[in-house]
């Protein structure tokens, strides 16, 4: 069983900026949502979701975590 | 919605079956938050761990609030928490032993946790206005545990023969207690049904064979075939068995509580 990395995006309120928070592993995506709002649960927040890393296309850079390569069973 | 119910117009009886219901799910979120952190450390990965950790929490917050109800029917919350020996616990026969493998946990968190809810849910409809107020939060607090409960049990039943077979075999041994706990139907289950404070066992026993058909039967275990275990003892709210020992312990908090200065 592979597991995918998963970053997390949250916001305290409504209207905030929704800011990245961290990440998770896990198998799939309904494991990754439960994870997430386990793992990041030291605010109260008002949204959350979660993305898998692979989904993200990088603009910019190349070289960071989020080039697209990373997260897929690694 | 039913009229409010009026704690001071219920008879010995009534009395008597409030307290018991609310026993008996106090008792087993408590038990369920046990079988929780067995696996706080040993679960598959650091994020599973964590999440038992929370849902742990979530059980024992959740037990916290129904034990504070007692009061309304004359009991003290601290002494039933505290002091009880292990064969007055009213909780479901299924969480009496810890699981030996996660496939265990997985299937306990979809069969026995999700049946709780169910309860909570028969109970949080009813005319008793503390269970209408707090256990909503409970329930929306719930889905998590049920979202991982359907993750994990779909992932083991498409994995290896031997995951699914430990979940075939662990589904098939907690419907039966699970059965009997939740659709109990003894005089004092009957008398909260006619007072308003909760569903039937008949009907929320419906609910959760709907809730699971479709799981369950991906490891061949149909739901509708399963029948409750006997030997339900009206008087102790449970069927056979009791808690094991070294979780009671745990429960009372035993060893530390020792140091505690009075």
């Amino acid at each position: 069983m592979l597991e995918r990395v998963y970053d997390v995006f949250a916001r305290k309120h409504r209207g905030d900026q929704l800011a990245h928070i961290g990440y998770v592993d896990a198998l799939d995506d309904e494991m990754a949502r439960v994870y997430a709002w386990k793992t990041y649960d030291e605010e109260h927040w008002f949204e959350m979701c979660v993305i898998r890393r692979t989904a993200i296309i990088p603009v910019n850079r190349q070289d960071g975590p989020f080039t697209g390569l990373t997260g897929e069973g690694e | 919605m039913n009229e409010p119910l009026e704690i001071r117009d219920l008879d010995g009886t009534g009395m008597s079956a409030l307290r018991r219901l609310i026993l008996t799910l106090a008792d087993s979120k408590r038990m369920m938050g046990i079988r929780y952190s067995d696996w706080l450390l040993g679960a598959p990965s650091i994020e599973a761990g964590i999440a038992v950790s929370a849902m742990a929490q979530d059980e024992w917050g959740h037990a916290r609030l129904l034990y504070a109800m007692l009061k309304d029917v004359g009991l003290d919350p601290l002494e039933v928490e505290h002091e009880r020996p292990g064969e007055d616990y009213a909780s479901v026969g299924a969480l009496d032993e810890p699981f030996d493998h996660w496939a265990g946990l997985v299937a306990a968190m979809t069969v026995v946790d999700e049946a709780i809810s169910v309860a909570l849910l028969g109970f949080s409809r009813g005319s008793y206005e503390a269970a209408r107020t707090r256990v909503p939060k409970m329930l929306a607090e719930e889905e998590f545990h049920a979202s991982l409960a359907k993750a994990w049990y779909r992932r083991l039943a498409d994995s290896s023969h031997k995951g699914r077979t430990l979940l075939h075999d662990s589904t098939e041994r907690l419907l039966p207690p699970v059965l009997a706990w939740l659709g109990a139907d003894d005089a004092s289950a009957r008398a909260m049904v006619v007072s308003g404070v909760t569903e039937s066992g008949e009907s929320m026993t419906e609910v959760l064979r709907e809730r699971l058909r479709d799981l369950t039967a991906l490891v061949e275990v149909n739901i509708d075939r399963a029948q409750p275990n006997s030997g339900w003892d009206e008087d102790r709210a449970r069927g056979p068995g009791r808690p094991d020992e070294e979780a009671i312990e745990r429960v009372r908090g035993d060893r530390n509580r020792a140091l505690l200065v009075e």
